[in-house]
């Protein structure tokens, strides 16, 4: 029990799955006892999430939001890896730099210029995702390239390796498993970002349209069953990406043999 | 005494010095290396650099590797080419290879470089996995080798490349005992693949550097001079020292070491 509390102490994993377990029994008693007529007790969230599971209109609208998101960061991370590769070039150094910076812009902001460039709602929607995704991504990449073990370079250079054949070994090849943890790290900020964007055009549904309604509405039963749907596919992605990433990269999970 | 013969400059290092932030670290650096010929023998060369920790070993190592430019002077191999980076086979302290790649692939990188090897590339791997006793790991990452595993892929890798030089940094820095004996041996069997073969060891590892040497170079300071220079040769065959397997018992052997160790 000491342990649970001591800095740097390791627990084994049934010890940690019990504590879990145990912080979650009493969150939900804490919830159960201090929730008063306007925020819904677990018992009646669980149900409603129960039913939202079996609705169409759950599954079309969770449909939609996927597709969009997962678009979105299909069209990221092929923008982001062309300007983190040219980054090593001084000519792209201060885009990449630039794009790092767009992490400030808010994109509310930008809306009404995004209407202006593109053609429809869904165009509208995928590029302030696109917009609002890349540079995080671009974030993440770009301190992954700066912070290269500097004898990989090395090693580059006593193998004979001219700098574009550095570029390719190195940053190409050599981080490719690195774009999946960027993936998954920040598959988190698009998700938050859907929500958002499919408040500005909620003629094609999708999650956020749904959390919108039911806001308006104040049916907090169902903003909540959908809150801990949103939280479910946010993990089972998390863990879809982790997996892949480990098959398609297998030196990426391995760890120093003592033989 | 052993029959030999030193013949044309493989190496020359000529007043390489080397300053960073107007604080000299290497100067007047001069020394060169000769190939050694013996009778009936493919007689390759072992050379030492020595000094303490901190003098500037890893600068020397990387400015003669090429990795690091000097400030001034130049190093130059093979007729007074001037050295850069992939001229040497380098294989650094803690045997760093790419981490993506499997050991055949890092080998098969290395391969690819050498012009002499084109076409039989794979054939020559699966000959020298079998030498260095490494044809069981050829398709596992180097996460999954030990220390004298991924060593011997190092200098393998670095041998397909193909170079004539192969520069050791603190090669037996981090091994137990058995395993320094292994590298020991693993290294002789090197020097004597190949007549042009120089391997250059920079280690602070004074006993075992000497044991496999012909020709030792100590690096270190001269009062009211900054920056390390070489400060004495110390030729091992003309001290019958070298090329002997059991050197280390020998007393001659003992009194070398301690001449060095009073050098530095």
């Amino acid at each position: 029990m000491k342990k649970l509390i001591e800095p740097f102490a390791i627990i084994n994993r049934q010890t940690f799955m019990i504590m879990v377990a145990a912080q979650v029994v009493i969150t939900l008693l804490l919830w159960q006892s201090f929730s008063d007529g306007l925020i819904p007790k677990p018992g009646k969230v669980a149900s409603a999430f129960v039913t939202l599971l079996g609705t169409k209109l759950f599954i079309e609208n969770m449909l939609v939001s996927l597709l969009l998101t997962l678009k979105a960061m299909l069209y990221s991370i092929l923008i982001t890896l062309l300007f983190a590769w040219l980054s090593v070039l001084p000519f792209f150094k201060s885009v990449a730099l630039f794009i790092v910076k767009c992490r400030y812009l808010t994109l509310t902001g930008l809306i009404f210029i995004f209407t202006l460039l593109t053609k429809d709602g869904s165009e509208l929607k995928l590029s302030l995702l696109v917009f609002g995704i890349v540079p995080f991504f671009v974030t993440s990449f770009l301190s992954i390239i700066v912070n290269i073990n500097p004898q990989e370079y090395e090693l580059c250079k006593t193998l004979g390796y001219n700098n574009w054949q550095t570029l390719y070994e190195i940053i190409i090849i050599g981080k490719a498993d690195q774009v999946f943890e960027i993936l998954r790290q920040n598959f988190a900020i698009s998700w938050l970002m859907i929500t958002m964007v499919e408040g500005l055009s909620m003629s094609e549904g999708g999650i956020g349209t749904l959390l919108i309604k039911y806001n308006k509405y104040n049916d907090l039963t169902n903003v909540l069953a959908l809150q801990l749907s949103i939280f479910i596919i946010g993990l089972c992605f998390d863990y879809l990406l982790g997996s892949l990433r480990h098959w398609l990269f297998p030196y990426s999970h391995l760890k120093t043999a003592t033989k | 005494m052993t029959v030999y013969n030193r013949e044309e400059v493989l190496l020359q290092a000529t007043n390489v010095q080397l300053t960073f932030d107007q604080h000299p670290i290497l100067r007047d650096i001069n020394f060169c290396i000769r190939n050694i010929t013996r009778p009936g023998l493919l007689q390759g060369q072992v050379v030492t650099l020595i000094g303490r920790s901190g003098i500037g070993k890893t600068q020397l190592f990387k400015v003669l590797s090429g990795l690091q430019a000097p400030t001034a002077g130049q190093i130059t191999i093979h007729n007074n080419k001037s050295v850069k980076a992939g001229d040497m086979g380098v294989i650094f302290q803690n045997y760093y290879l790419f981490e993506w790649r499997t050991v055949y692939q890092s080998l098969m990188l290395a391969a690819k470089k050498n012009k002499q090897l084109w076409g039989m590339e794979k054939q020559t791997i699966e000959r020298y996995a079998e030498q260095f006793q490494l044809t069981e790991h050829l398709h596992v990452y180097p996460q999954q080798l030990s220390g004298g595993q991924r060593q011997r892929v190092s200098i393998l890798q670095q041998l397909l490349k193909g170079s004539d030089f192969i520069l050791l940094d603190e090669p037996f820095s981090g091994l137990d005992v058995c395993m320094i004996d292994k590298a020991v041996e693993l290294l002789l069997q090197v020097s004597l693949s190949d007549e042009l073969k120089t391997l250059i060891i920079v280690s602070h590892d004074i006993e075992h550097s000497v044991a496999i040497s012909d020709t030792v170079f100590i690096l270190g300071t001269e009062p009211g001079k900054e920056g390390a220079t070489i400060k004495k040769e110390i030729d091992l065959i003309e001290r019958d020292l070298a090329w002997r397997k059991d050197i280390r018992r020998e007393k001659r052997f003992v009194e070398t070491i301690e001449e060095i160790k009073a050098c530095l």
